[in-house]
């Protein structure tokens, strides 16, 4: 009927099959034993949530309203203890080895009871992703040793991603802005590491953190060009936090200012510099790029399930408010207008998770994951003993070979259309989710009029949580900008996107 | 309107934008704390003795004698900073406007006449309330030539501040509500912590338990419903006066911020897609701005159809203001979400101010029922 050339000729007109069919293609190759993984984080999440986060959420939200400054290491410790940060770390790195392709519906259950735990466990895994997208095998190691320790002696190991400056949100998080914004964090080279001056804002989870995950830069004039990714431990020298920002919502997850003032970071803390990444096929620049795309797209993927849970928590408190109460003389639940609305709501919730899963797909297939997701690996690593595991690869990751090899198979050998697909579809996934989640809680507080508004009825707290979910990780307009710049603008050349041609 | 009304409107126009700017802006974030903070009384006081409280009451009642114009002016200019002052004078006119509809000026003009301090003038009501959609109200049991209130109200704003509410009750038989005035320091109320809440944190609500408590009907058994809906009317006007300065608020906050803010090489208001977003949150102020402006034309003239008019613009401000406040967060980024800004909380009052005087989507089917009907 149609030639095999005609067939690709035809499959890479727009829309291309390969980023349209994402759950398609995974069916034949994403290893069969992730549902099973699937379905037990998706177990542990709950289990955590109806032992611990439920019955404190609200008590927990109403202590950060009076004492803005409390930091909720009880709720950290108790992640820890069940081991909630092993959780996605590789069996190789010491972890309990969850597939990645999980994380999203573990974010989502955990969003699904409360915005800000979901963060004090998400944030970490946010750093995570930045700490594996360098594929430093040596500095992964060696702070993944520190986290499985950490669960060990039930002192929570916590990294934080650090980016945004008081004067550079999104000037920091896309290369196209980096050499024309205020970026003010200055690295300079000495002799054994960085010498690093500046202030971090924003950063989740920063005050409760071991190690941060820093993006500063040599020339802050051609930033996209110099830009050093470190790992810097809390209490390092020249290293301090500064305030806590008082947030609307999401109150116990603290959003931290970092300051660095002449702070001394080793060589063996760089995760990646120009050094490493002039060894690579790409321009340093387009290598920043496709390490942002990385991080955006599993991140950003995160972001939309946290909006996927918390459109399903603004549902499910509506639907038992209406299944509870009577309005103008009738059950809630038996009138149409209410039925309708709870539709809609379910509606948001479905759709949020099925963007968000097609993320995960893209991320499985193409990004940060695709290494461990290739079949032979995947069930390399899932049936041999943890001992053996153990004992072979901390040796071998303190080899540079194996940090060659990695880097060449995820920064090489990724085409463009993938890294386009795995940052588009991290967009698309977090602006349909946060968006719904906004949608859902608006819709709860309506219907449930003014028990609606009570912090005690918990739907107000699901609408201030939700919001943050819609601003950080560039703000929904910036991922707008970046899905057209990702998935639509390659069908006209003539466009660009993040220009002055846009004044 | 007359020369001296507008002169008179002039002024209280210029006394509540000096007060919003003076005296609410730069207590926001502190104010806002409540009850984890302070509470605001030197505001209310200062409040008190501008009249902010008297605005619509009749002479005869020991008011100003203004239009439902003169609130929304004063309304619209006060929650551009701080809504919780806003619901204060919001709560306390529509307890007013229910005394009142219930024949009760005199009572009033005793009331306004005996206060010497905000709270004393001051009267609780359950603002975020239409009882008509309630089927679990306190009841009303005949003792002499009182009546005692028993069982529970939630969410009854002002309730932890001020010596008196007036509140629905059903008395046993009845087919529906009355209206009761009841003193909040009599032996049979107990008055809860005040609720915690989305927004209006220094407007707080608190739940009521009466027991036996003495209580004054006001008017007519079961003419409950027929005072809330004359109330109600001109009242929806004021809230949505509520949210218009919110949305008035939020604006300013977008446009400064964005003619300030560099990021990408060019200031946020040079990016055509920013520029679309303020454009709407523009859009929607102005829209709301003449449609409160029409609609206190229809009510001043008792136009055939006010109530019309006033439900279809209430019901468009109350919910543009919510999306609004939303846009105004992103058009400000990270510090948009954080209380040194104040639009966070602006975000979070309108909110608030949706759910004033009943359920949102119950307004909605009680605007289409009249017009099918």
């Amino acid at each position: 009927m149609i030639t095999r050339s005609e067939l690709n000729r035809v499959m890479e007109k727009e829309p291309k099959f390969d980023d349209i069919m994402l759950s398609l293609r995974a069916t034949g190759k994403q290893p069969k034993g992730i549902i099973g993984e699937v379905r037990e984080v998706i177990a542990v999440a709950r289990q955590f949530n109806e032992e611990v986060v439920r019955p404190s959420t609200l008590k927990l939200d109403r202590i950060m309203h009076e004492d803005p400054d409390h930091l909720a290491w009880d709720l950290a410790k108790k992640a820890n203890d069940r081991g909630l940060y092993t959780l996605f770390l590789p069996k190789i790195f010491g972890g309990k080895g969850y597939n990645l392709s999980c994380v999203g519906y573990f974010c989502e259950e955990l969003a699904s009871a409360c915005g800000a735990v979901a963060n004090i466990v998400g944030v970490h895994y946010l750093g995570v992703t930045m700490l594996f997208s360098s594929w430093n095998l040596k500095i992964i190691s060696g702070i993944c040793k520190d986290i499985v320790d950490g669960e060990k002696n039930g002192e929570p190991c916590l990294l934080s991603l650090a980016m945004t400056e008081p004067n550079a949100g999104t000037d920091s998080q896309n290369v196209e802005f980096m050499d024309t914004g205020t970026l003010a964090c200055h690295a300079h080279k000495t002799v054994g590491g960085y010498r690093i001056s500046g202030t971090k804002i924003f950063i989740s989870m920063g005050h409760m953190s071991t190690w941060h995950l820093v993006h500063v830069y040599t020339d802050l004039k051609r930033a996209s060009e110099n830009t050093v990714m470190l790992a810097v431990k809390t209490g390092t020298q020249g290293f301090s936090f500064g305030k806590k920002e008082k947030k609307m919502g999401q109150k116990a997850c603290p959003a931290s200012e970092l300051i660095f003032n002449d702070c001394f970071v080793p060589d063996d803390q760089v995760c990646i510099d120009n050094r490493d990444a002039s060894k690579l096929r790409r321009s340093i620049k387009e290598t920043n790029e496709q390490i942002f795309a990385y991080i955006w797209g599993a991140s950003r993927m995160g972001v939309g399930a946290f909006g996927a849970g918390t459109a399903r928590a603004a549902f499910e408190e509506a639907l038992k408010f209406a299944k509870e109460n009577e309005l103008d003389g009738s059950a809630m639940i038996n009138q149409e207008w209410c039925q309708s609305l709870l539709a809609e709501m379910y509606k948001n919730v479905l759709v949020a998770r099925i963007a968000y899963a097609e993320a995960t797909y893209a991320n499985g297939m193409h990004g940060l994951w695709r290494v461990i997701n290739f079949k032979p690996m995947y069930y390399f690593v899932k049936h041999t003993p943890r001992a053996v595991l153990s004992f072979i690869f901390p040796k071998l990751s303190q080899l540079g070979l194996m940090t060659t090899l990695f880097r060449k198979i995820c920064f090489d050998y990724q085409s463009k259309d993938e890294m386009d697909r795995v940052d588009g579809w991290g967009s698309f996934a977090k602006v349909v989710g946060t968006d719904a989640g906004i949608a859902n809680a608006r819709l709860a507080l309506e219907i449930m009029g003014h028990a609606g508004v009570r912090q005690d009825h918990r739907a107000e707290k699901i609408l201030r949580d939700s919001k943050l979910f819609q601003i950080y990780e560039g703000t929904n307009q910036i991922n707008r900008l970046n899905l057209f710049k990702r998935l639509i603008m390659r069908q006209t050349p003539q466009a660009s996107v993040f220009s002055p041609v846009n004044v | 309107m007359t020369e001296s009304n507008l002169k008179e409107l002039l002024l209280l126009e210029k006394a509540s934008s000096e007060f919003s700017k003076k005296v609410l802006a730069p207590e926001r974030e502190e104010n806002d704390r409540y009850p984890f903070g302070p509470y605001f009384n030197h505001v209310v006081e200062k409040a008190f003795r501008l009249d902010f409280f008297h605005i619509t009451l009749p002479q005869n009642a020991g008011g100003m004698d203004h239009t439902i114009g003169a609130i929304c002016i004063v309304l619209d200019q006060i929650c551009r900073e701080d809504s919780s002052l806003g619901g204060i004078i919001l709560t306390n006119a529509m307890a007013q406007g229910i005394i009142l509809a219930s024949g009760g000026a005199g009572l009033m003009k005793e009331i306004a006449a005996s206060a010497k301090e905000p709270f004393q003038l001051l009267i609780a009501f359950p603002a975020l309330m239409n009882p008509s959609e309630h089927s679990k109200l306190p009841s009303a049991r005949r003792k002499g030539g009182g009546y005692l209130l028993s069982g529970h109200l939630n969410y009854l704003v002002l309730g932890g501040l001020t010596e008196k509410a007036v509140v629905p009750a059903v008395i046993p038989g009845d087919k529906t509500y009355s209206f009761f005035l009841v003193s909040l320091k009599n032996p049979g109320v107990t008055v809860g912590e005040p609720v915690m809440s989305h927004g209006f944190h220094a407007c707080p609500a608190c739940d009521v338990l009466f027991s036996d408590a003495e209580a004054t009907l006001l008017g007519e058994a079961e003419k409950g419903p027929d005072y809330f809906t004359q109330m109600a009317g001109p009242m929806q006007l004021a809230a949505s006066a509520m949210a218009l300065g919110v949305m008035k608020g939020s604006l300013t906050e977008a446009l400064t911020y964005c003619s300030g803010r560099v990021q990408g090489g060019r200031k946020l208001k040079d990016w055509s897609a920013m520029q679309l977003l303020l454009s709407d949150m523009a859009v929607q102020t102005h829209v709301a701005d003449m449609l409160i402006k029409r609609a206190c034309q229809a009510v001043e003239n008792q136009e055939k159809d006010w109530r019309t008019s006033v439900d279809a613009a209430s019901i468009h401000i109350l919910s543009a203001a919510t999306h609004m406040t939303s846009d105004g967060i992103q058009s400000l980024g990270g510090v948009g979400y954080m209380k040194d800004f104040g639009q966070e909380k602006r975000f979070r009052d309108a909110g608030h101010i949706q759910a004033l005087l009943g359920h949102a989507q119950m307004k909605k089917l009680r605007f289409i029922k009249k017009i099918l009907s």
